[in-house]
């Protein structure tokens, strides 16, 4: 990979409670698809982009994620990444649409453990609780002063997405949180 | 810090997550009046805005969050938001702010 900011990562923090791990080998595309044409592109592409705002459609191969009225963000396994491109080549020809491949632009990192909720919420004032912040809820906030996107994947485990740029300093800040607290 | 209800998100959401911007419901002269404009008409649509003291309808951008930009009405005195709305719809009146300030108090009583 040619984009070697941020990429002196290392893999994992671990303590008994809760780890951060990066998130390696994803594909991701963003989508604005006006919403007049929303039905006639989840057919075309075979993608379940879910309706509400905050809401998500989980798979381990592709994931979708709505972040805005006509906004998603697509995250997938990079061995789909081929077959996406196509599918998307083939949509921007149909539909009058955005699709950017930010495949790059983005770090991902799995957060888990029972103090997973607890090691975001030093940084993120939102409600983590799992009736407030279900499973499979995402939105884009502010962790410190870095702009994230917050996905629940399970009860304990969070999917945290930064620009790359950033990565350096919430892996910093999730370190010297675990050192102190945890 | 306070909440602001984010209309798109239709949630409350961290002061933090969101930018002023500016006067709402200004209208851009469109492609007919632009090239018959003085500068004194740009200069008003520019630059001149009501600056008033209370219930002011202006404009916020939840930009750590849904991405769009929504109306609101926020007293500049008590820094209280009255009430949020989508982007396009029509300038609230008078009595619908009434309307909404009560019932932000009789929620609040109810709490
Ligand atoms: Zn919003």
């Amino acid at each position: 990979m040619l984009f070697d900011q941020a990429v002196d990562i290392p893999e994992i923090f671990k303590s008994e409670r809760v780890s951060v791990t990066l998130i390696e080998g994803k594909a991701r595309y963003n989508l604005r698809v006006k919403a007049a044409d929303v039905t006639a592109f989840k057919k075309s592409t075979g993608l379940k982009l879910p309706s509400k705002i905050g809401s998500s459609s989980l798979s381990k191969v592709v994931s979708c994620l709505k972040l805005g009225p006509d906004e998603w963000l697509v995250i997938a396994n990079s061995t789909q990444q081929k077959k996406l491109d196509k599918v998307f080549e083939k949509a921007s020809k149909d539909f009058i649409c955005s699709i950017t491949d930010i495949s790059h632009r983005n770090i991902g990192f799995e957060v888990s453990g029972e103090l997973a909720a607890k090691l975001i919420n030093v940084g993120c004032p939102l409600d983590l609780s799992l009736t407030a912040f279900p499973v499979g809820k995402v939105t884009r906030t502010i962790f410190e002063s870095a702009q994230i996107m917050l996905l629940r994947t399970g009860e304990d485990s969070f999917h945290v997405e930064c620009w790359r740029s950033f990565a350096p300093y919430l892996r910093d800040y999730f370190k010297r949180v675990m050192t102190t607290r945890y | 810090m306070f909440e602001i209800h984010c209309p798109y998100c239709n949630e409350k959401r961290a002061e933090i997550e969101f930018s002023y911007a500016g006067e709402a419901h200004i209208v851009r002269p469109n492609a007919k009046q632009q090239p018959v404009m003085s500068d004194e008409d740009w200069s008003r649509y520019m630059f001149i805005r009501d600056n008033i003291r209370g219930e002011h309808a202006e404009r916020w951008w939840h930009n750590a969050g849904c991405n769009m930009f929504f109306n609101a009405i926020r007293n500049t005195v008590t820094d209280k938001f009255v009430m949020t709305y989508k982007m396009g719809s029509p300038r609230r009146t008078a009595k619908q702010i009434d309307v909404a300030r009560e019932t932000n108090t009789a929620d609040k009583a109810k709490t």
